[in-house]
């Protein structure tokens, strides 16, 4: 897929044409990012973390519905739990793309959007590294063979901006304590092992 | 010689143990219980079961990274990390650092190490399985490397007295490929489990059962005399066992060995040489060195077992020269360090299940099921040599299913919160031939830091791997296939050396013949007969099965026949 046949997807999904101002920010998209340069450490600026925190927070947003209420990715903590594991966690690869996400996020303005337009940006975003991990993924599976070993080893860019920030946004809100009581039926010591059948509406347990 | 005739006096037992691990632990048990004065020798820290296990109760947000492994600890432990994550904050503490005790690469080698009490014993998978008849025989009838100098029969009451001991929880089959054991009541099988095993019987006629497991389902008056009760299905036994539910050196030999008053322990004490009398024709003792403060010390016994690991046990035999053992103790034939055998892994299959969406797990089984080696055996033949067994599972996918799946927002949070559909995975261990070019030796120049010389590995999987590799790829797929699974997903992953098994062993084959292996059928160095090497290095060949039990048979029997020769005073 290439850009255009991307914003079309995304459009046809959001049921409608972009908003203007999205329309705009999006020609922001591809403007030519200054890159980090090598061993730096990894930090963010103010600006930075606010972005971190608003897309981790619509991710997994505070919910108050009377069949659903549980806190969002802020209450528990995540924006602080994704930073300190992109600095912890990660190599080099992985953080500049990282960092490269976010530097897009602020060219196109993100914290300046309304509800409606984030979400198309990350609509977008989500779709865009579909088509990025596809292509990973079927690198990796020709791997079958033990035979091109070289080639797996040119696959050094990092995983998309994305894909970091979704996987660390779930990972730390549903092993934190908050995250996982109001998730989860949290057993610390299940004492037995059994076949059972599921309840309706039954939650998953957690241990 | 006067000055050292105390401290001969004080540094003298009956027996030393090197190594603390699965067949240390197990050897100074049946040592210390047959009446004999027992120093076992342990070069890393000490772990006190179980109050040493300091992650073991912690909940999942009180572990930092929540299951990653930090980019510091990968760079320490650089070699464990091809593993996975074993590194991480749960469980990193309790394995080598690999900085610090690092070793050669000729060819790449996954070493994963855990230097502390009890050795690797703490953190296995507790997969327990029989040899089976043909395990023993296959080398002769093929003309593969050299014969074994036993057979099952030799074996099999000692799986079963270690079984007994150990406490394994396992299913009987009546199968010739894994012979049953002594088994304690079987795990469950998850609903499509069950569903897989009537398949495979109908569409292949291939047995498949629950995993044999040393994890107490149902303990026994012996293993709460030694302070084990029932497991509690967290499947947390990475971090040690509080309840010491699995079978371990700490939870289990060790305190059965040290009921017997009978046992001595040094920690932080590295075996760099085995002490050997040109004379007596008898090794006397070893020399240690210890980790922290490099003092040097001499300790002295009547018979030695060494129970370093495979790999380690092998070094010190090529680090212990003397006049008449120029290259290595009991190094006549030259095998020492050689015939390094694994079992290869990280290929198989995934795939998702249809239904059973009603069906669901409490608790964690800690435990997977077991799919026995089909291949070369009956009627079926491959291009390939011997075969291999597969280890997995099913289970309903959780929250992580949202990290690849579309959406985000209020009701895709709550959306997982309820269990996915089922997936299913296995992966096969595959047997690896002996081949004496797949070796480890010293390095002639290089030295860790404490003046011993270093490991350096050269060794590969050769043509009859790799051909089996593709099968055990290929035939997950079909097995999923034929059970309806859908979304099948074949994996050989490439950067998979010999080591990262874990099983590593080969390296003082027990053989018939002093001119082609190291040991004889009580495991006794060939040339110096008060030393027993009774662990992953006496394996003549490597089945496909999990070792861990068959090293603990091997060890029992050899520590039975030690003590009865040295009551005949033949040693
Ligand atoms: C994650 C994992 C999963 C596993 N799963 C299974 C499984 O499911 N089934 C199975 O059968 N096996 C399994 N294994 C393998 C199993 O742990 C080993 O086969 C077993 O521990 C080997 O026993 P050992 O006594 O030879 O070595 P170890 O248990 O490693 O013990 C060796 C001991 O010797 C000490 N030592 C080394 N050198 C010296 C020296 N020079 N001086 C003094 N002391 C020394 C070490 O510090 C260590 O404590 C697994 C291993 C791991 C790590
Ligand atoms: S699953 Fe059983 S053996 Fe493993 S840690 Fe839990 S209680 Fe212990």
């Amino acid at each position: 897929m290439n850009r255009r046949d991307v914003i079309k997807n995304v459009a046809m999904m959001l049921g409608g044409a972009f908003s203007a101002p999205t329309l705009m920010a999006m020609n922001h998209w591809e403007k030519p990012i200054q890159s980090h340069p090598n061993g730096v450490a990894f930090s963010l600026t103010q600006i930075q973390r606010n972005i971190v925190a608003e897309i981790a927070e619509l991710i997994l947003p505070k919910t108050t519905a009377p069949n659903d209420v549980s806190p969002g990715a802020k209450d528990v903590g995540v924006p602080a739990f994704i930073e300190m594991m992109m600095k912890d966690c990660y190599l080099q690869p992985e953080q500049l793309s990282f960092m490269e996400g976010l530097v897009k996020m602020e060219q196109v303005n993100f914290l300046e959007l309304n509800d409606n337009e984030r979400k198309g940006i990350l609509k977008y975003l989500e779709q865009e590294t579909k088509a990025e991990m596809k292509a990973r993924q079927m690198k990796q599976t020709k791997m079958g063979d033990n035979d091109d070993h070289e080639d797996i080893k040119k696959v050094a860019k990092g995983l998309p901006f994305w894909r970091l920030i979704k996987e660390l946004t779930l990972l730390g809100y549903f092993t934190s304590e908050e995250g996982i009581k109001a998730s989860f039926e949290y057993v610390q010591i299940p004492g037995k092992v059994e076949n059972i059948k599921l309840k309706p509406n039954q939650k998953s347990y957690a241990y | 010689m006067y000055l050292n005739i105390k401290a001969t006096k004080n540094n003298t037992f009956d027996a030393i143990v090197v190594g603390s691990g699965m067949t240390g632990g197990f050897a100074a048990k049946e040592l210390t219980e047959k009446g004999l004065n027992v120093l076992m020798i342990e070069r890393g820290r000490e772990i006190k079961h179980p109050q040493d296990y300091d992650t073991a109760m912690k909940q999942p947000w009180e572990v930092e990274h929540r299951g990653k492994v930090t980019a510091h600890s990968a760079e320490e432990l650089w070699a464990n990390k091809r593993f996975g994550n074993l590194a991480n904050d749960e469980s990193g503490s309790f394995f080598t650092n690999d900085k610090d005790n690092p070793y050669i690469e000729k060819r790449p080698f996954d070493w994963i190490r855990a230097y502390h009490t009890g050795g690797k014993s703490m953190h296995w998978g507790r997969q327990s399985y029989r040899f089976n008849k043909e395990d023993f025989e296959a080398n002769a009838k093929e003309g593969i490397g050299i014969d074994w100098p036993i057979r099952y029969d030799d074996l099999a009451p000692w799986y079963t007295y270690v079984e007994k001991f150990v406490g394994v929880s396992g299913q009987k089959e009546g199968l010739d490929v894994l012979p049953d054991g002594h088994f304690l009541p079987a795990m469950p099988l998850f609903a499509p489990e069950v569903h897989f095993k009537k398949m495979m019987l109908e569409k292949f006629n291939r047995p498949v059962t629950v995993g044999r497991v040393a994890n107490l389902s149902q303990p026994q008056e012996w293993h709460t005399k030694l302070g084990r009760a029932s497991c509690q299905y967290r499947n947390k036994c990475v971090r040690g066992c509080p309840y010491g539910a699995y079978y371990s050196s700490l939870s289990g030999a060790i305190p059965a060995a040290n009921l017997t008053k009978r046992l001595s322990m040094l920690h932080d004490t590295i075996v760099a040489e085995i002490l050997y009398d040109e004379q007596k024709q008898r090794a006397t003792g070893v020399r240690v060195i210890n980790q922290k403060t490099n003092q040097v010390e001499e300790y002295f016994a009547k018979i030695i077992f060494l129970n370093a690991g495979a790999m380690n046990t092998a070094a010190l035999m090529l680090n212990s020269k003397s006049n008449r053992f120029q290259n290595g103790l009991g190094n006549d034939s030259d095998q020492v360090g050689r015939n390094i055998m694994d079992h290869h892994l990280g290929v198989g299959a995934t795939a998702t299940v249809e239904g059973f969406l009603d069906d669901y797990v409490y608790g964690q089984r800690p435990n997977a099921l077991y799919i026995p080696r089909f291949r070369n055996w009956g009627n079926d033949k491959q291009s390939y040599l011997r075969g291999f067994g597969y280890q997995g599972g099913a289970s309903r996918e959780g929250w992580s299913r949202g990290v690849n799946a579309d959406g985000f927002g209020g009701d895709f949070k709550q959306s997982l919160t309820k269990p996915g559909q089922w997936t299913i995975g296995f992966g096969g261990f595959g047997e690896v031939l002996p081949n004496p070019e797949n070796r480890m030796y010293l390095d002639p120049t290089r030295k860790d830091k404490w003046g011993v010389p270093m490991i350096v590995f050269d060794a590969a999987f050769g043509e009859n791997e790799i051909m089996m590799r593709k099968d055990i790829m290929n035939s997950a797929m079909e097995m999923m296939d034929a059970a309806g699974f859908k979304n099948i997903t074949g994996y050989n992953r490439p950067e998979v050396h010999l080591g990262l098994g874990i099983h590593e062993m080969g390296t003082a084959r027990m053989g018939r013949d002093a001119k082609t292996s190291v040991l004889n059928a009580f495991n006794q160095v060939h040339a110096v007969k008060n030393v027993f090497v009774t662990d992953g290095a006496a394996m003549t060949s490597s089945s496909c099965v999990n070792p861990s039990i068959t090293y603990m048979a091997l060890t029992a029997r050899a520590a039975d026949y030690a003590v009865k020769a040295l009551k005949k005073r033949e040693l």
